[in-house]
This record gives C-alpha cells, sequence and structure tokens, in this order.
C-alpha cells in the first residue's frame, strides 16, 4: 500500500503528527497498537486545559480526531522498516507491505524488564533481551524465549534456527495470525498461559519456575516483550540511537537520515504529553511539507 | 580527562580500539597494564550504539587503558573461553587478568565509571 507518511507508533505524538500531516492532504498511514501507548495507563492532570481525564479516553478521541482528517490507523506491529531506493518500505505483523516517502518514528520507550528474581543475576549468564544478537551463543541449546507479542513471536522463530529446542512462554498470546501460523508450523514449543515465577541457575542460567509449579531446564533465557524496540527501527533505517535508545533530532524533528523524523518519548526526556504532542505537530507538518516539497 | 592525559606511557598505547582476532588476543591482554575489550557482533544493534561510546573513551584513556575490538562472529574461541552469552560485552583485563565484564549498551560516562574503577 503507498501513502505519503507513515507514521510507526500510535501514542499522542505519532497521532498528532498523523492530524497535522493529513490536515496538509497527505496520505497518512499510522501504524501500532493504541492500547501500547503509555497514554492508555496514565491518568491526565497536567497537560493543558485538561485537569482531570483518563488518558485512554484522550488517546481513543485523539485516534478518532486523526481519523477524521483522513488519516488511516492499522493496528499493527511493524516487522521491518527500510529505505528502498527514494522510498521506505515497511512490513508488519500481518505480512502488509506499506511504502511512503516520509517516515515518523514515534513508538515511544518500551519496558524490556520481566523483573523476577534471577534476571538481573544472570544477565550476560544466559539472559538476553536480544534474541538476534545472541542466538549465535546458544546453537544446539535449549532456550525460553518469554512475553506475548510480536517481538516473542519473532524471536522464538529465529532462535528455532539455532537452539535444539525453544520454549515460548506467554501469559496470553497476542500475535497477528499471520506471525502466529508461522511459529505453530516451527519446532517451538508454546506453553500459554504460562507466567515466570524465576530464573534459576549457579554460575550460569539452568532453568525456569512458572508460577504454576512447573519447571523448565533451560541455558538461555530471552525475554522479549512489546513489540519492535525504537531502536531497533531506528538501526534499519540506518539512524543511530545512543546507548540509552535515544534518537536525537533537530528543531524539525529530523533525524540524521533525510526523510525519517522521530517524535516523542524517543527523543528524550521529559517524558510528558505536552511535548510528546508538540513534537508530533513539528514531525507531522514537516513531513507533509517533505512530501509536498513546500518551502518553510 | 588532564589525569588521564598524564598518566600516558608513550605513543604505543592505542588511541583507538584494535580489532583482534582469536589468534591476537592473549598477546593484547599480555601487553598493557589495563585493557578493554569490547565483543560485538555486526547485526548486534546495542553493539552498533554503543560502539561510538568506545571509540570515544579509547581516545581519551589512551595511556592509561587498551581498547580492542572483537567480532564474536568471526572468532568464536574467545567468547567460549570466557562464556560470553550476550553482547555488547566489555571485558576488563587488569595486569593480564579478568577483572571485570561490562554487558549490554550504556551511556558514556555510566561506561567510564565502570572503567574508571578499575584504574
Amino acid at each position: 500500500m503507498d501513502f505519503d507518511v507513515i507514521i510507526i507508533g500510535c501514542g499522542p505524538a505519532g497521532l498528532q503528527a498523523a492530524i497535522h500531516a493529513a490536515r496538509k492532504k497527505v496520505k497518512v498511514a499510522v501504524l501500532g497498537h493504541l492500547e501500547a501507548s503509555g497514554l492508555n495507563r496514565a491518568d491526565v492532570e497536567n497537560y493543558f486545559g485538561i485537569d482531570q481525564m483518563s488518558g485512554k479516553e484522550l488517546l481513543f478521541k485523539g485516534a478518532e480526531q486523526a481519523r477524521r482528517f483522513g488519516a488511516e490507523i492499522f493496528e499493527q506491529d511493524v516487522m521491518k522498516a527500510e529505505r528502498k531506493d527514494d522510498a521506505f518500505e515497511v512490513i508488519t505483523d500481518h505480512d502488509l507491505e506499506f511504502r511512503s516517502r516520509a517516515l515518523i518514528l514515534a513508538p515511544g520507550i518500551s519496558r524490556k524488564k520481566l523483573n523476577v528474581p534471577g534476571e538481573k543475576e544472570f544477565l550476560g549468564k544466559g539472559v538476553s533481551y536480544c534474541a538476534s544478537c545472541d542466538c549465535n551463543f546458544f546453537r544446539q541449546k535449549t532456550v525460553a524465549v518469554i512475553g506475548d507479542e510480536s517481538t516473542a513471536a519473532s524471536s522464538a522463530l529465529l532462535l528455532t534456527e539455532y537452539a535444539s529446542v525453544v520454549y515460548w512462554i506467554s501469559k496470553n498470546l497476542n500475535v497477528a495470525p499471520q506471525l502466529m501460523a508461522k511459529v505453530k508450523a516451527s519446532k517451538a514449543d508454546i506453553i500459554s498461559p504460562a507466567s515466570v515465577a524465576r530464573i534459576t541457575g549457579d554460575e550460569v542460567v539452568k532453568g525456569l519456575e512458572l508460577n504454576d509449579g512447573r519447571r523448565l531446564a533451560v541455558d538461555g533465557v530471552f525475554i522479549e516483550l512489546g513489540a519492535k524496540g525504537a531502536a531497533d527501527l531506528a538501526l534499519d533505517l540506518n539512524v543511530l540511537p545512543d546507548p540509552s535508545g535515544i534518537i536525537e533530532v533537530n528543531k524539525d524533528m529530523e533525524t540524521s537520515v533525510p526523510g525519517v523524523f522521530a517524535c516523542g518519548d524517543v527523543t528524550g526526556m521529559p517524558w510528558q504529553l505536552a511535548r510528546a504532542v508538540g513534537q508530533g505537530c513539528i514531525a507531522g507538518t514537516n513531513a507533509a511539507k517533505l512530501v509536498r516539497k513546500e518551502a518553510d | 580527562m588532564e589525569e588521564l592525559k598524564s598518566g600516558a606511557k608513550g605513543a604505543d598505547w592505542p588511541h583507538e580500539p584494535v580489532a583482534l582476532t582469536d589468534a591476537s588476543f592473549e598477546a593484547f591482554v599480555a601487553k598493557y597494564s589495563m585493557v578493554v575489550i569490547d565483543c560485538w557482533a555486526p547485526w548486534c544493534g546495542p553493539c552498533r550504539m554503543v560502539a561510538p561510546v568506545v571509540d570515544a573513551l579509547a581516545k581519551e584513556m589512551a595511556g592509561k587503558v587498551a581498547f580492542g575490538k572483537l567480532n564474536t562472529d568471526e572468532n568464536p574461541s574467545t567468547p567460549g573461553k570466557f562464556n560470553i552469552s550476550a553482547i555488547p560485552t566489555l571485558l576488563v583485563f587488569k595486569g593480564g587478568k579478568l577483572a571485570d565484564r561490562i554487558i549490554g549498551a550504556m551511556p558514556k560516562e555510566q561506561l567510564a565509571a565502570k572503567i574508571k574503577k578499575h584504574l
């Protein structure tokens, strides 16, 4: 599907970017899940003109507003984003392909920690947060992937090419049917619903204890929560984040790569609604200008 | 910074990370009083994110710390020897002996502090 502007991220920054871009009469696609936005779980009480409102209510109003201005929202996770000649190509977990001339990164900052005993202690001793980085160290070994969404599914798939046994442990499977079908066709063993109580071992990881009392002997534990992270998306596009995952932008919300903009929490602190919305306005306006080749 | 510069022992200390292999690793670790090896791989995003930080620290700490880089994909023997199972891992050697391992990408100040405590 061809668009003028693709926005990755369905939070206040991405939606405000969509509103401003769509009002400039360019064709806008927004990719991401509304419920994944931090605003969905927040109470708003310090935003201009609003004394008290649930973040969820404001978020869904914003999504409706973006749709009214013509933006199309696809509640799908991005699996791959790359530059192809003069355009950007984005592939989602529904196996859909999107193309655009400008791209806005507004994926927020994702939570990566599981917060169970053993997680911190065994980091680098069997615990990993990056299957694509560390899969090579687990050839012919037994590993577990923990997570409910697309990153866990794609990591489990990847690890089946390296490890001899792959368990995928999920509280609540929340993956697009197209991606789920690929995992089911692989050798990964899906354990769901189940959750991890602790990671065990001595010098290195030896196993997992689940909350229902089951125990699994594993050599590696891959913690892969949520959707593909901002840093990975940026790197796909040759935008180099800092070691904290923060993407540097200029006053026009442009990244170091022409045609790629970023806005919201992914550009740094303070992680506030007002900042996200303000940056979304600038990114959306400038992405639309770029596409329409308007002068400043 | 000045303190680090004043400790330089001469031009022999590298001012940027030296690309190492399984074959050259041991001699490099033995050559300097303090060595930090960045174990990385090309497809590892966090490795790419921390690389500029390692480059900058190699320059700033030249004369006190010698930095090396080891591609774990092309050189599997050394990661196996040190039980590395996550990258980036920075191995810190003092007097030829492993003193610390620093796992994951982190901001420059944080990484510098973790290295400087071994000086």
